[in-house]
This record gives structure tokens, sequence and C-alpha cells, in this order.
């Protein structure tokens, strides 16, 4: 934790430090070159002494959540900038660093095209859940926004937009990849993504939103002990078994999402499903309903979120009743498969945010998380006789934009 | 005669909130014959692309105009259009329109720029350089 904190002070001053030397170079052109930004304080606790959840337990933490985000813009041409996107992060399931390094080329006012790092475009908020500000929750509904989902990519986007009297259209198509770490349950993972691509349409009819997108990559996933485990089941000649606890393979991914909006309240939707080629990655289904109400400054909203895992079939090679190291070696494999990436979770979340400033928010939100009694992999149980596998969450968070 | 003050100004009252409750948009443009929807005004602003090259001019957040033309065209309260613009402008989609202090500035600006948009209450003197493209009572 200490060493997070400490690499996290070290990129935020000498980001900084570059901040001021590009400020210094650009000062006679400051029109062209825009700095902005956003941070947020966020506080949360689980009233829960036998597991944690996202980072949370019942310690009061500001680490899990709290970050800052320094962007800078400079103007190459009349249509060509390029930004930059720096995020320090204190949490344990991100990392911090450049996020975002991207020259933009808008050859019209319809067309804008992006090329270097970026964020991935699969759901309404992904390219922008660092920016608190920009959404009612403190968290966004977990079990949509899943922190072992890519956040970046390396490649091209490609933007069109349209609109008519009534209607506007925006398509979005990217192709990229990715070679990283993501983090599963907290663990920072290798992972290499390949031929990640990606359409997305959006319909805007009156104060109606529609977002559909669709999503595929190949990808490659390193466990070390899973490998091991793997190459244990090879040994033993169980081929099939040991294929089967592969992370390789196509992933696609599908989403739909809506919103009505007007000047008392909002209600807003979204599903996505994640498909999966490899059996021990589980086909994922998530949605979250929401809705919520404008008053003064302030927005109260409720909000439900489910996901739910499918898992593959597992291969039936390893005889059961003919020792104890193949009975071990069969229950070894039946607990991976069933157990890894799992995720059947369901939550409610009732909050305020209140916008006291045109750049500053103050938000607090309750969450009741449920787990299922089976396969899930929301909560670190730390005693499993104990936990009920229900749990609230109370966050406090101070969003800024600048 | 303190009747007949309360009532003038009663009067003068209602007669500005009824002034101030109408907006019209204005733009500095060479097609004076330019009529567009409520929905494309909307898009404009939102920083969406319409079919005429025009562009945008906003004034700050707390101006009375501004809250007139978040309610009557926007349709969403100021605090949720600046999280909008939060989410356009870090994930490097749009920007907002340039904003300036005041209607006089935001008059002498239009008129100086062609091809620029924005938005008045309906009581306040439009100069023939600009021509009015809609009007929302």
């Amino acid at each position: 934790m200490r060493i997070l904190k400490a690499t996290f002070l070290a990129i935020i001053s000498s980001y900084f430090v570059v901040l001021f030397t590009i400020s210094s170079v650009y000062a006679a052109t400051e029109d062209a070159l825009q700095f902005s930004g956003f941070a947020r304080v966020v506080l949360g606790y689980l009233d829960e002494s036998n597991a944690t959840y996202s980072g949370y337990s019942d310690d009061i933490s500001l680490s899990q959540q709290s970050l800052i985000g320094l962007q800078v813009d400079y103007q190459l041409a009349d249509n060509l900038s390029i930004t930059s996107q720096l995020i320090g992060h204190s949490g344990n399931e991100r990392g911090s660093g450049v996020e975002w390094l991207y020259l933009t080329y808008q050859p019209t006012r319809s067309i804008q095209i992006k090329l270097g790092k970026q964020r991935t475009p699969f759901f309404n908020y992904s390219d922008s859940i660092d920016v608190g500000f920009a959404y009612p929750w403190v968290t966004l509904p977990k079990q949509v926004y899943n922190s072992s989902l890519i956040s970046t990519f390396n490649g091209a986007l490609a933007n069109y937009q349209w609109s008519g009297k009534k209607f506007g259209f925006d398509v979005e198509a990217y192709w990229g990849s990715f070679d990283d770490m993501t983090f599963i349950s907290a663990v920072a993972i290798p992972a290499n993504v390949n031929d990640l691509r990606g359409l997305i349409t959006k319909l805007n009819y009156d104060n109606w939103i529609i977002r559909a997108s669709y999503h595929t990559a190949d990808i490659f996933i390193k466990l070390p002990k899973l490998e091991e485990f793997s190459s244990l089941l090879s040994r033993f000649g169980f081929t099939q078994s040991a294929q089967s606890l592969s992370l390789d393979g196509k992933v696609e991914f599908y989403q739909l999402a809506a919103s009505y909006e007007n000047i008392n309240y909002f209600f807003r939707t979204e599903v996505t499903k994640i498909h999966t080629q490899s059996p021990t990655i589980p086909d994922v289904s998530r949605f979250y309903v929401a809705a919520g109400y404008h008053y003064y400054s302030f927005l109260s909203y409720v909000s439900f979120a489910k996901d739910k895992s499918t898992n593959g079939a597992p291969v039936n090679e390893i005889p059961i009743g003919f020792g104890p190291q193949l009975d071990a070696l069969a229950l070894g494999y039946q607990r991976v498969f069933n157990t890894l990436l799992v995720s059947n979770s369901q939550s409610i979340t009732v909050g305020t945010k209140w916008n006291f400033k045109s750049n500053l928010a103050l938000k607090a939100e309750v969450t009741w998380i449920e787990a299922d009694q089976g396969g899930d992999t929301s909560f670190y149980v730390l005693d499993e006789t104990k936990f009920d596998k229900k749990a609230p969450l109370y966050q406090l968070a101070l969003e800024w934009v600048f | 005669m303190k009747r007949l003050l309360f009532i003038t100004l009663l009067a003068l009252a209602s007669q500005h909130a009824f002034a101030s409750d109408s907006i019209v948009i204005v733009a500095n443009t060479q097609d004076t014959s330019i009529e567009l929807t409520r929905q494309e005004i909307r898009n404009l602003f939102m920083g969406g692309v319409v079919s005429h090259d025009l562009e945008a001019i906003a004034l700050p957040p707390e101006n009375q105009t501004r809250v007139l033309f978040n309610t009557k065209v926007v349709g969403l309260t100021e605090s949720r259009i600046q999280s909008y613009w939060a989410q356009m402008r870090f994930s490097g989609r749009k920007k907002p329109p340039t904003e300036l202090d005041s209607e006089r500035i935001v008059i002498e600006y239009l008129k100086s720029h062609p091809g620029t948009v924005s938005y008045l209450q309906s009581d306040t003197k439009i100069p023939v350089e600009l021509t009015i493209i809609l009007k929302i009572k």
C-alpha cells in the first residue's frame, strides 16, 4: 500500500514538472494549449467484518477510488490536436499512469478520427469511469462496470455524427490491441488482447438516447497458478481437461442502453452480455436500471444491478474412485472450473448528489450487496462460516472538475 | 396611492416575467431564411452538428437567460449539463461552446463573427446584423 502511494505521488509530481515545462515552452501559444482535470476523494466503509468488497472493509478507506486526472490538449493545427490524460490512482484494483495519449484529426465537424492510446468505449460510462462528476453514483453499478474489463487500447477510433430536424445519430468504430495488466479480484494479471474492435451506434430523439454496441477481441491471459495446474493435468494425460482451463480465446461483448432525461427526472438502463470461447471464462449477463429526481441542485437516485455468470460444461475425463491422487485431481479441477471468475450478485443503491458549485459535487450513497450462496467472487471472503454473502457499503465522495 | 403603486409594480413585474419567459435564438448568417427546430438548437449547444455550419456561443451557468434556455430548449438542469460536459471533455468527444459573460458581450461578439449563434431573452433589442432563427415561448 505504501509503495502504491509513493508511486502515485511520484507520478503526480513528475507530471506537474512536465506540465510546468510544457506550459513554459508554450506560454506564447496559450490559446492552443489547454489544461484541465478532475479529482475525486471517495470514502468507503463496508459494514461487514468477515469479507471485503472492491477493496472496502470495515475500516474506513480513502484510498480505493480516490484519484486525480490531468488532461493536456494541444491544438497542432486547425483540425489536428494532441491529448494526454494522466491518472494518479491509489486503489488496489487500478494502476496509475497515462490513460490517454492520442492525436485527433477532425476533417469536418461530423468526423473525428483518433489515433493512439484510448479508453475502450464498451459501455455508456467506460470511457469516463474516472470522472465521477459525470455520473450520479459514487461507484457505477459494479455488476455492470466490472474492473476486470480492459480499460485502454492502442489503436484507431473513428466517429461520425449526423443530426436531422428531430433525430441525432452517432456511429463509432475502433480497432486496436492491448498489452498490459488487467485486474481480476484485485490481482494484477498480464493480459494480451489482440484484434480488439467494436462498433457503437447512438440515437438521440427528444430526451431519449439509445446506445447499442458490439465489441470483440482475442484475449490471452496468463494466470501462473492455473497454468501450473493445467500442466499437472497434462502430465497425468488429461489433455482435454487441461485445455478446458485455457483462458485464451475470442470474447464478444454486446451492449444496449436506453436513457430518458428531462428537467425533473431521469431513467436509465444498460444491459450487457459477454460471450467467450474459453469454457473457464463464464458467459456473463449484466444489467442495471436506475431512476432519479432533480430538485434544486440535488439529484437523488435509486438503482438496481445484477450479474449472472454461466459456465461452460466441464470435461468429465478424470475417473473418480480410483485412488486418492486422482480424486484430489478431479476435485481440484471441478473447484477451479466452477469458481474462477464467476460473479453472481445483485445490489440496490440509494444516493444523493449535490452540485454545490458548477464544478464541485458531494455524493452520499448506500449500496446493499447480495451475492449468490453458490459461485461468486465479488466478495473476498475472510471467514466463510460467518459470512452470509450480504453487506451494506457506505460511500461519500467529493467530485471536482477543473 | 399605495394601491396604485402596488398595481403598477405588479403589472411591471408580471410584464417582466412574461418578457423573460420567452427566448429567441439569433445567428449572424448570410442565409436569413434559416429556420432550425428546437431539437437542432439543442444538438448544436450540446456539441452536436447541424445541417448549417454554425458555432454556438453560450452564457455563463448562473445567467438567467441560460437558465431559461436550459429549461426550454435543452430540457436539463444546469448541474446535469455540467456533468454531461465533464463526460464529453474528458473522453475527448466534444467541447462546450465558448462562454461569454453577458448578453451585451454576446451581441457584440455575434455581430463581428459570421456563423455564430446564441440565445437572448425575447425583449432584447436585436441588431439588424443578426437573424432570429427560432422563437421559443
